[in-house]
C-alpha cells in the first residue's frame, strides 16, 4: 500500500500551471480590450477635436454633412457597452476601467457641449438626456434605468444619452453636476437641460417626459 | 453589498470545484503516462483454475437465459467451469428457465431460495462452490467468449491478486440515454485502469467479477452493505490490504437502464451506497496506510460529489435569479425584448479564467474518454459524446441530490 507523493504533487503543479496559463491567457483578452477600448476614445477624441478646432476656425459647420453624418454617436454608445461590459467583468474598481470611464465622461461632455454648439448654429433639433447613476450600492433602479435608456437610444438614433457615474472622482464632471444642481436620490435625469429628474422612470413614463421623441426618427426597432 | 460578497463566494467555491475536477483528471492522466495499459496477446494461461461463475438472479426471465448461454460458450475447459444460477425468489418463470438449463447442461447447478437480497444468493453459491474462483455475472449481463482466460491470464500475473474486475461495456446502446451511459461507461473504463496503476479500485461490480474463493475467508462473506455489496467487498478487500486490479482485456457488455427513472433510482443506490459505505469505512479516509485507496479515491470520491452538488446548487441559483430578475425588470420598465441573433463579436466572448479552464478539463475529459475508448476497442462517435455532454450534467443533480437526502435520512435505497 504504496502511496507515490511524487505524483500527487506533479498533479499539482500542473494543475497550478494549468489554472495560471487560464488566469493568465484571460487577462492578456482583457487587457486587449482595455487596449481596445482605449484607441477608440482616441480616435474619438481626435474626431472631437476636429470638429471643434473646424468650429473655432470657421465659426460655423457644414450643417448638411452634420445631419448626414451624425458626430460620433455611434461610437461613442458602441463604448458604452463595451465599457459596462469591462466594468462587470473586470469590476467596477478597477484602475484600469476607472480611467476608461473617466476619459469617457470627459468626451461625453465633450460631445455634448459641442453639440449644443452645433444645434444652436444648425438650429437643429436635438434631444440629449444627462443620466447620472451610483453603483455604490445605493441604487437598485439604476441598471433598470440604463435599460430603459437603452431601449430608447436604439428606437430612437437622434436621440443622444450621455452617462455618468455620479461618484467619478472628475473635476470636469463634478462642476456638471453642480452646474445642473443634481444631488439625489438616483437615477437621476436631465432632459435637454431641463430640472433634473430623480428615481426610477419606466418605459411609458419615460416616453411621456420627453415629448420631443415624436419629431425624432425611429429605428426598424421601433413598435 | 452583501449580493455581491455571496456572489464572490459563490464564484470561489466555482473555482474550488473545477481546481478539484482538474488535479483529478491531471493526477489520472499523469498515472497513465507513468504505465500504460498492455497489448492483448494471444498468450493462453499456463493452467485452468477451476471456477464457479455464480448467476444470482431475482425475476431475470427475460435476461436469464442469454446470461447462462454467454457462459456456456466461454472459451474454457467445460470441466474446469461450473455455472450456479441461484434464483433469489422470483417470482416470474425465472425458476423454470434455470432448472431447464440445470437438467439440460451437466456445467449448470439451479439453486431456489426465499428471496433476501443479492448479497445473501452470493454468499449462498460461495458455500456451495469448491472452485479455486468465485465469479458473478448479473443476469443482465453478457461476457465475450475469452474473457474469463484474460482474467485467469491476470491472476497468473501475481499470487497476491485477490480479485479483478473486467472492462464493462454497453449492451446494444440506441437511445441518447444509452449512448450517455456508453460514454461514462467508456469514462470509467479509463478511471478503473487508473486505479488499478494506483491500486485502489473501489467496486467490484456483478457483471463478471471474479474472487478467489480463498478470500471470503480472509475478509468474509458478502454484506448487505446499502445494497452495495459490490463495492463493500471491494472497501473490505482495500482494508484488509489485499490486491484488486482490472482485467483490461476482458470485456463484459450489461444492459444499462432504458428510462431516466429507472437510471435515477439506479445510480440513487450506487450513489446512496458510496456515502453510507463511505461512513461505515469513514477510519480509511485520508489514511496513508490504506495507500491511494485511503488517499486519493475516497477523499476525492466524496469530495467530486459535493462539487457536483455545489456547481449544481449555483448553477441553478443563477438561472433562477436571472430569469425572476428578467421577468421583474419586463414588468417593471415596460420593455418586452425582442428575439436577436446574438452578436459574434470577439470583445463580448466570455473569456474569463472559468472558461478556459472548463475548456481544459472537458479536453481532458474528451482524452480520458479516447483512452477508454481505446482500451474498450469500443466505437462510438459523436452522438454518444454529444449524449454524454448535454444529457448527463441535467441527470445526475437527481441522483446526487437523492442519495444525499436517502443518507441523512438514513433511508434505504432501493433496487428497482
Amino acid at each position: 500500500m504504496k502511496v507515490d507523493w511524487t505524483k500527487y504533487l506533479l498533479a499539482l503543479v500542473i494543475t497550478v500551471a494549468i489554472f495560471y496559463t487560464a488566469y493568465y491567457v484571460a487577462s492578456r483578452i482583457d487587457a486587449n480590450r482595455i487596449a481596445d477600448i482605449r484607441t477608440t476614445q482616441q480616435n474619438i477624441s481626435i474626431d472631437l477635436l476636429s470638429t471643434q478646432t473646424q468650429f473655432e476656425l470657421l465659426g460655423s459647420l457644414d450643417c448638411q454633412a452634420i445631419k448626414e453624418n451624425p458626430i460620433l454617436s455611434d461610437q461613442l454608445n458602441s463604448i458604452a457597452d463595451r465599457l459596462s461590459y469591462a466594468e462587470t467583468n473586470l469590476g467596477k474598481d478597477n484602475v484600469e476601467v476607472i480611467q476608461l470611464k473617466k476619459q469617457y465622461s470627459l468626451l461625453e461632455i465633450k460631445d455634448y457641449l459641442l453639440m449644443e454648439q452645433i444645434s444652436q448654429k444648425c438650429k437643429t433639433k436635438t434631444v440629449s438626456i444627462l443620466y447620472f447613476y451610483s453603483n455604490n450600492g445605493d441604487c437598485a433602479s439604476c441598471a433598470r434605468s440604463a435599460e430603459v435608456l437603452t431601449y430608447l437610444r436604439q428606437t430612437y438614433p437622434d436621440l443622444r444619452v450621455y452617462s455618468f457615474d455620479y461618484n467619478l472622482d472628475l473635476s470636469a464632471l463634478k462642476t456638471l453636476i453642480s452646474l445642473r444642481k443634481v444631488d439625489g436620490p438616483f437615477p437621476a435625469i436631465i432632459i435637454n437641460n431641463r430640472a433634473p429628474i430623480y428615481g426610477f422612470r419606466n418605459l411609458e413614463e419615460m416616453q411621456a417626459l420627453i415629448p420631443e421623441l415624436k419629431g425624432l426618427a425611429t429605428s426598424t426597432k421601433a413598435n | 453589498m452583501l449580493h455581491l460578497r455571496a456572489m464572490n463566494i459563490g464564484t470561489a467555491g466555482v473555482y474550488f470545484c473545477l481546481f478539484l475536477a482538474l488535479y483529478f483528471e491531471v493526477f489520472l492522466l499523469v498515472s497513465f503516462l507513468g504505465k500504460k495499459p498492455s497489448k492483448k496477446t494471444s498468450k493462453l494461461p499456463s493452467h485452468y483454475p477451476t471456477v464457479s461463475m455464480v448467476v444470482p438472479c431475482f425475476n431475470e426471465s427475460r435476461t436469464l437465459a442469454s446470461t447462462i448461454n454467454s457462459l456456456l460458450s466461454m472459451d474454457y475447459p467445460k470441466d474446469k467451469l461450473g455455472i450456479i444460477v441461484i434464483d433469489d425468489g422470483s417470482t416470474d418463470n425465472t425458476r423454470e428457465i434455470g432448472e431447464e438449463f440445470a437438467r439440460r447442461e451437466p456445467q449448470v447447478s439451479f439453486f431456489h431460495k426465499e428471496n433476501g437480497g443479492k448479497y445473501t444468493a452470493l454468499n449462498f453459491a460461495i458455500a456451495h462452490s469448491t472452485a479455486d474462483l468465485v465469479g458473478c455475472l448479473d443476469a443482465d449481463s453478457f461476457a465475450e467468449r475469452d474473457a474469463l482466460i484474460e482474467v485467469i491470464k491476470r491472476f497468473e500475473e501475481d499470487e497476491k491478486i485477490m480479485a479483478i474486475v473486467p472492462v464493462m461495456k454497453v449492451h446494444n446502446p440506441r437511445t441518447p440515454l444509452e449512448l450517455m451511459q456508453m460514454a461514462e461507461y467508456t469514462f470509467g473504463i479509463f478511471v478503473k485502469k487508473m486505479f488499478d496503476n494506483l491500486g485502489a479500485i473501489s467496486v467490484l461490480p456483478g457483471p463478471f467479477s471474479l474472487y478467489r474463493r480463498k478470500v471470503f475467508g480472509i475478509v468474509g462473506p458478502f454484506k448487505h452493505a446499502h445494497n452495495t455489496e459490490d463495492m463493500e467487498i471491494a472497501f473490505r478487500i482495500q482494508q484488509h490490504g489485499l490486491k484488486i486490479v482490472n482485467a483490461h482485456t476482458a470485456f463484459v457488455y450489461t444492459t444499462v437502464p432504458a428510462t431516466v427513472r429507472t437510471l435515477v433510482k439506479q445510480r440513487t443506490r450506487w450513489t446512496q451506497g458510496f456515502l453510507q459505505n463511505s461512513q461505515d469505512y469513514w477510519f480509511m479516509f485520508g489514511n496513508p496506510k490504506f495507500g491511494n485507496f485511503g488517499v486519493f479515491v475516497l477523499p476525492f470520491g466524496m469530495a467530486m460529489f459535493f462539487a457536483a452538488l455545489y456547481l449544481t446548487a449555483y448553477m441553478l441559483y443563477q438561472f433562477v435569479s436571472s430569469t425572476v430578475l428578467s421577468i421583474l425588470n419586463i414588468l417593471t420598465t415596460g420593455i418586452v425584448p425582442q428575439l436577436s441573433l446574438p452578436r459574434f463579436d470577439w470583445f463580448y466572448f466570455d473569456t474569463s479564467t472559468t472558461t478556459f479552464v472548463i475548456a481544459i478539463t472537458l479536453a481532458l475529459t474528451m482524452i480520458s474518454l479516447w483512452i477508454g475508448r481505446h482500451i474498450a476497442k469500443s466505437t462510438f462517435g459523436l452522438p454518444a459524446v454529444l449524449s454524454y455532454i448535454l444529457l448527463y450534467g441535467l441527470i445526475a443533480p437527481f441522483w446526487l441530490a437523492q442519495a444525499l437526502v436517502g443518507t441523512v435520512l438514513a433511508r434505504e435505497s432501493s433496487w428497482r
